[in-house]
């Protein structure tokens, strides 16, 4: 009997150390092939600063909570500017804990925290091994925090250059960036295969310079967290929406608020909006003040004159609650949006998602069928939306049986394992 | 040189004598510091003008009174020498000599060997109307001035026989360092009344331009006389090439230029040779070798000097430890873009007749796709300024570059041929040639125009460099920190300097773009056709390894090979 595959999984952070999608995503693969057979998988995420109590003095990789396979890459020294870790010890560690494992693939799910230059190190460490790289946002390309927004006017952006990146960040001449696109280049050669989770990223990635024959499509997936027992009430209105995500900039909810003075003010009051989620410390001060100073206001309405209200954060655990409580799922995001896994959860709990038209939401949502789309960051495009939604006979039907079963955690682990394995890929046979 | 006895006032048998002259030898003067012909009396040394300038001091006649001055500073630096500024309103009456006596030793300064400056200040507080050259101040080097002394008496005289003394504090500086520093700094930011770079060179030329130099050799020589030396080795193979690199403030580049410079066809036969004129960065430099060495497969030595040694010192000291008989010299911000640089530049040396490779360079791009550098040649400025109503010009010689700014696509600067000079940012130069052409003179002050002077030595001693087509990105002035007024200051005695040396003999046959000399007359081959890429390119992707056959390098070696035990203060690592 053949010997499992040795799958080793690299991710920024840990999900339950610090939430977010790509770690997410890295975890729900873990946990998915870890239930199989054919695979021994093993998991090594980031940990920072922000978590001094998991260091242990001369370590620098340990175990994770007493989990079998599961290890804690103790991040230092890390270099945000060059994206590496100038800790020789821990690169050591490093190189040590790669020997030890001995994986026949190495699949990262990201480089911050952990320095792109880690690729390299792996290629000479191991070099027979599969390298594959998951692109979860666009920090290869742009060193403003990946999102690729313009930080000039807030437009999307969708190329980078010397010129451009130093309008966005002046602090810096157009020859770092040229430079930054070198080194991160310089690394990538050491990748196999990339994959991302939608097909426009694919196209961002080969205009800056991937080869489209090393990248493959894989879908995000999640376990159902409604284990299929959506609950859909009947009803003749269909007037709840719900916000679930970080209370960032580039998450749109700005955009809600707008839209729902903008319905107020035209007469329509008939709906409510339930904001489900926090870090809102981690917007930017004005957008923080405004909505502090909306949720202000709105307290003081009286109760029925309220159509936003504020729920708090909440964990996977609590989606079908949270779920139960809406009709539709807002997703406004101003940035590309990678993939929206909330856009899966919602459809896990069979409500039509009403979102931003481009990138990630644009691509997964086909307008009219399963969802609904409106201008990026137009709120009074999404006020409209949002009014159809309310009032158009069956609208919310239609768009409901209109959705399909979004990707399942064993459904993206299968097509990982044929992209470790595969050999139909172009660049496979050169 | 006219001698000047003691006044009686001061104690002969104390005095430390310092003989101080232009072009004087240290041999005149014993270790004792007495004159080396003992019949002649012990006298006070003085700085002595050359003989056009000096002037007899005026007769002795009804005493006069000393005009309006002030002493602002006199700084020493223990074996370096003194420094003074001031002011003095000399406009009527003539400034002969300021001397300085510190008890162990004296100075002399003719008026003739400070430069002088305009003083706004001054002007303004004496309200006198017509513009005068109020400042002063000089330098003067010499490892004897040392002591103890905390103040000195520092007497002005004028040509009248006026005398007045003063007791001043000495400002003790740190270190060599600071006292050069000191007088670039002035030098820089004097308000000359005519033409600066006529005024600024003038002031140079007199006297203090030797001795900035002399105190700059000093410095430079004792920071790379006991450099810390390790070596990381990722494997034992024989290098062809030694890439030196020298590091000032911007430690990323030797991790940025090692990826960038790593994973290409034929790199595996060069070492690279890190020399680093920033101490602060010691410790994360060794740290960062290290980590290049195991990361990307490199041998990588790291010279660490304890100062700022000089663009040409610190790539001198590098290249003594450097283990090919290739050089070399490439800037921090210098970036393959052949992707195959390494194996053409190993095929030139390889193929091409010795007298096109002996020194050599090659086209160097800006990140926005232009040409950056084609070689360089030279050209001429005349300055003119205004002195007591009459015109004085001079010739500075200006180094400018082929092509700067030019299309990808203009091949006529990447053909190869002779040219004058090339840029210090790429030479490759045989190493036997290098060390014969004495490397690169030591006598500039931090850097600029080394590479210039190099390129030139190389002509008078009857080879040319050449450019040939291996291009590479240049992010010019990216790879060291931001300038400040001694690296102006600098640059102001670089040029002096250069132009003292050079100017003559470029103005003869070497100016312009299509020089007479006759080693420049090479017909260049024509370039290939291909244009750089317009943004760094993805390597192809990776293929399995075919083992390469094992290649015998039959030339014959000057250096030891690796393996060999390092001398005290060097390490060595392997990986």
């Amino acid at each position: 009997m053949a010997s499992p595959m040795k799958v080793l999984l690299i991710s920024l952070f840990h999900p339950e150390l610090v939430r977010g999608g790509a770690q997410q995503v890295c975890y729900e693969l873990f946990q998915a092939l870890r239930e199989r057979p054919d695979v021994d998988v093993t998991l090594l995420a980031s940990a920072d600063a922000s978590m001094p109590a998991l260091y242990k003095s001369g370590a620098r990789i340990t175990g994770f909570d007493r989990r079998p396979n599961e290890f804690l890459f103790l991040s230092r020294d890390y270099d945000y500017q060059w994206h590496k870790i100038s800790n020789r010890l821990l690169i050591e560690s490093y190189v040590e804990f790669l020997q030890l494992v001995r994986p026949d693939i190495v699949h990262f799910h990201h480089f911050l925290t952990l320095g792109i230059d880690l690729l390299t190190v792996t290629r000479r460490t191991l070099p027979e091994a599969r390298i594959v790289f998951t692109f979860h946002e666009f920090l290869a390309i742009c060193a403003a925090d990946g999102q690729m927004v313009r930080r000039t006017d807030k437009s999307l952006c969708s190329e980078a250059s010397g010129v451009r990146c130093h309008q966005c960040l002046p602090e810096q001449p157009p020859e770092f960036f040229f430079l930054r696109e070198m080194w991160m280049k310089r690394h990538f050669e050491s990748v196999d295969v990339f994959t991302t989770p939608t097909r426009f990223m694919i196209d961002h990635y080969v205009r800056w310079g991937i080869d489209p024959n090393r990248v493959a499509h894989v879908p995000n997936g999640q376990a159902d967290y409604s284990r299929g027992l959506a609950v859909v009430e009947r009803r003749d209105v269909r007037n709840r929406f719900g916000f679930f995500g970080q209370l960032v900039d580039n998450k749109g909810v700005h955009v809600i608020l707008d839209a729902v003075e903008i319905l107020r003010g035209s007469g329509f009051t008939d709906f409510v909006v339930e904001i489900n989620g926090d870090n809102l410390r981690f917007a930017s001060e004005p957008r923080r003040k405004a909505f502090e100073d909306f949720m202000e206001r709105e307290a003081r309405r009286p109760p029925s004159d309220r159509n936003v209200v504020m729920n708090g954060s909440y964990h996977v655990h609590e989606l079908g609650s949270r779920m139960s409580r809406v009709d539709w799922c807002i997703v406004p995001s101003v940035w590309w949006e990678i993939f929206g896994l909330v856009i899966s959860e919602a459809w896990m709990f069979q409500r039509p998602v009403i979102a931003s038209n481009v990138g990630g939401m644009k691509e997964r949502i086909t307008h009219d069928v399963d969802g609904l789309l409106f201008n990026v960051g137009d709120a009074r495009s999404l006020a409209e939306t949002m009014q159809r939604a309310c009032t158009e006979d069956g609208l919310w039907r239609q768009l409901a049986e209109g959705i399909r079963p979004p990707p399942s955690r064993e459904m993206m682990a299968e097509r990982f394992l044929e992209v470790y394995e595969a050999d139909a890929l172009a660049l496979a046979s050169a | 040189m006219s001698e000047r006895k003691i006044p009686k006032i001061l104690k002969e048998t104390e005095i430390r004598r310092i003989l101080i002259r232009s072009g004087a030898k240290m041999d005149d003067v014993r270790a004792d510091g007495t004159a080396a012909r003992p019949e002649e009396e012990p006298t006070a040394v003085h700085v002595s003008p050359p003989e056009s300038v000096r002037a007899e001091p005026a007769a002795a006649a009804t005493p006069h009174v000393v005009p309006r001055h002030t002493i602002e500073n006199i700084a020493i630096a223990d074996r370096g020498g003194v420094f003074i500024a001031g002011w003095i309103n000399d406009s009527v009456e003539e400034l002969a000599e300021l001397r300085i006596d510190a008890g162990a030793w004296q100075v002399t300064f003719p008026a003739e060997s400070l430069a002088r400056s305009g003083r706004d200040d001054v002007q303004a507080a004496l309200a006198i109307p017509r513009r005068h050259a109020f400042g002063f101040w000089s330098l003067a080097a010499d490892t004897r001035v040392s002591g103890p002394a905390t103040s000195c008496s520092c007497e002005v005289v004028m040509k009248s026989g006026a005398v007045e003394r003063h007791q001043v504090p000495l400002q003790i500086l740190f270190d060599q360092i600071e006292l050069r520093n000191l007088a670039l700094t002035y030098l820089a930011s004097s308000q000359y009344l005519g033409n600066p770079m006529l005024d600024s060179v003038a002031c140079l030329d007199k006297f203090i331009g030797r001795q900035i130099v002399d105190l700059n050799l000093l410095i430079s020589n004792a920071l790379t006389g006991r450099p810390h030396v390790e070596r990381f080795l990722s494997h034992r193979r024989s290098s062809r090439g030694s890439i030196v690199v020298c590091l000032y403030g911007r430690p990323e580049y030797m991790f940025l230029q090692c990826a960038l410079f790593s994973g290409r066809a034929g790199i595996e036969d060069y070492e690279f040779v890190y020399v680093s004129n920033s101490p602060e960065l010691a410790e994360p430099l060794l740290q960062e070798a290290r980590l290049c060495a195991m990361t990307y497969g490199v041998n990588l030595t790291l010279v660490l000097l304890p100062g700022n040694a000089g663009f040409g010192a610190a790539n001198n000291a590098a290249v003594a430890v450097s283990q090919s008989g290739r050089t070399l010299i490439v800037n921090p911000d210098v970036f393959p873009l052949d992707q195959d640089w390494a194996a053409r530049h190993s095929t030139l040396v390889e193929t091409l007749p010795a007298e096109q490779t002996a020194i050599f360079g090659a086209p160097l791009y800006y990140d926005d796709g232009s040409l950056m550098h084609g070689g360089m040649y030279f050209d001429g400025d005349a300055a003119i300024s205004v002195e007591r109503s009459l015109f004085r010009t001079n010739l500075t010689l200006r180094v400018e570059h082929f092509g700067k700014g030019a299309p990808a696509s203009a091949h006529q600067f990447l053909a190869s041929r002779p040219v004058p000079a090339v840029t210090g940012a790429f030479i490759s130069c045989d190493r036997a040639w290098f060390e014969k052409l004495g490397g690169f003179s030591e006598e500039f002050v931090l850097g600029h125009y080394e590479d210039a002077d190099l390129c030139l030595k190389s002509i008078h001693q009857g080879t040319a460099p050449w450019m040939h087509n291996i291009k590479l990105w240049h992010l010019e002035g990216k790879g060291s920190s931001r300038r400040q007024a001694i690296h102006e200051g600098a640059s102001i005695v670089n040029r002096w300097l250069f132009n003292r040396r050079w100017a003559a003999p470029v103005a003869e046959n070497m100016l312009g773009q299509r020089p007479t000399h006759p080693l420049l007359q090479a017909q260049p081959e024509p370039a290939a056709t291909e244009q750089p890429a317009p943004r760094p390119a993805f390597k192809q992707p990776r293929k399995v390894a075919q083992p390469k056959p094992p290649r015998v390098d039959t030339r014959p070696r000057r250096r030891k090979m690796v393996g060999e035990p390092l001398a005290a203060g060097r390490k060595e690592f392997v990986f």
